[in-house]
């Protein structure tokens, strides 16, 4: 019984160090500029359309927000630009159905740059500083259940 | 003539989604209040500031960079702070287009990072560095440099040096206020220093500094480091918007003589 039961264990001992293996891997400390990260997540989303930024000189931080967005409750960041520098802020999730909308605000409130559309999960906003100080930028989402998020930022 | 016009109509309307903004409601003074301040994207990094102050002064980046070779200690908290200046200056050899200075920064860093038992975790990004610094791809180094300084700062926290990772933000900070308001200080372009001020930053780096352990903050560096943000944080929240030449002198004399005897320090507490 004992003989029989051997091929099983070495089995499951030998699935648990494959498991092991992958949890050790690069994705426990992955960075946000890990581009040959295989799986799609808001996070790789969210770099991928910040990327697409990159022909035009932009250079992507390597920080980022993540969380998860409910449908019509906004999540604001303070942020600190500099003026002279252009920035751009890109969201994103992996719900097709949803609707993002990244906005940007100065230190007084006001609507400040501009919008630019994305597909219905991802969002980019982007200013041209003319005054250093405190910004606020707003993500959310107008259609769609409650759905995780990312946001990062690129600078030229 | 026809074409012309429809050409300018087209361009009306593609103006008109940039125009949407206006349209929009203003936030509360309460929604900005609540608003949430976050280390890795509210404060910015050494890269974007070098960057707009290079647009704004042109300055002669060659001449003002003086990498600093930090001195041995075993405080943790020193080296943390001595490793915060040496990304400040990574950054800012990358504005003087000096790529054995990056080189040498990204090598001091990793040293520093060793002591720190940090070190393995950025030896590839080391390695990148050294290979965009010996083909001048500037825009690339200024993203390793980033990734570096988060991969740093992600490996204390999960070793729960929380304290240290404080200390090597507050560093960077010291480091660049340092280089800009000397540079300011000195007449390149009296309009720029706005890019000073920084008030939010100010008051929520002192914060983190002031709420450090007991035991980190027996250092007298450390404490002159507090002692240092206060006084800055008062010049900023007195001119939130631009810094009179006075208080632009006071912050070079006083971020420099921080990041002076960082470089100096030794580790008696």
């Amino acid at each position: 019984m004992t003989m029989r039961m051997l091929p099983l264990l070495f089995f499951f001992l030998a699935l648990a160090v494959a498991h092991a293996q992958q949890e050790g891997g690069g994705l426990a400390n992955s960075s946000p500029l890990d581009w040959n990260s295989p799986d799609k997540s808001p996070r790789s989303l969210a770099l991928e359309l910040a990327a697409g930024n990159a022909g035009e000189g932009y250079q992507i931080h390597d920080g980022f927000w993540s969380g998860t967005l409910s449908k019509g409750v906004p999540m604001l960041i303070e942020v600190h630009l500099f003026a002279g520098n252009d920035y751009r802020f890109s969201s994103a999730n992996l719900d097709p159905y949803s609707q993002l909308k990244v906005s940007i605000f100065d230190a007084w409130g006001y609507p400040a740059g501009q919008e630019y559309s994305g597909n219905a999960s991802c969002a980019t906003a982007g200013i041209s500083v003319i005054r250093s100080g405190s910004y606020f930028i707003r993500l959310i989402m107008t259609e769609g259940d409650k759905v995780d998020t990312c946001m990062v930022y690129s600078y030229k | 003539m026809l074409s012309k016009i429809l050409r300018t109509a087209a361009l009306i309307l593609m103006a008109i989604p940039s125009l949407a903004p206006a349209a929009e409601e203003r936030l509360t003074p309460e929604q900005m209040r609540d608003a949430s301040f976050l280390d890795t994207v509210s404060i910015p990094t050494p890269g974007e500031f070098f960057l707009a102050v290079d647009k704004q002064c042109q300055p002669n980046w060659s001449k003002v960079l003086r990498p600093v070779v930090p001195a041995t200690t075993s405080d943790r908290e020193i080296i943390a702070l001595q490793l915060g200046i040496l990304v400040a200056d990574g950054f800012m050899a990358i504005e003087a287009q000096d790529g054995q200075s990056v080189k040498n920064s990204a090598r001091d860093i990793l040293l520093l990072a060793k002591k720190l038992n940090v070190s393995h975790q950025i030896l590839a990004r080391s390695q990148s560095i050294s290979d965009f610094a010996d083909v001048s791809d500037w825009r690339r180094l200024r993203e390793e440099l980033d990734a570096m300084q988060n991969d740093i700062r992600l490996c204390l926290l999960e070793q729960k040096d929380n304290p240290l990772v404080v200390l090597a933000m507050a560093g960077s900070w010291v480091r660049q206020l340092d280089m800009a308001s000397n540079l300011l200080a000195a007449g390149e372009n009296p309009s720029s220093t706005d890019l000073l001020a920084q008030p939010e930053i100010a008051a929520r780096i002192l914060s983190r500094v002031e709420n450090l352990p007991e035991n980190s903050k027996k250092t007298p560096l450390i404490r002159q480091l507090a002692e240092g943000i206060r006084s800055a944080s008062t010049l900023m929240s007195t001119s939130p918007l631009f810094l009179p030449p006075t208080a632009v002198q006071s912050l070079a004399s006083t971020m420099s003589t921080i990041a002076a005897a960082a470089a100096q320090a030794d580790s008696k507490k």
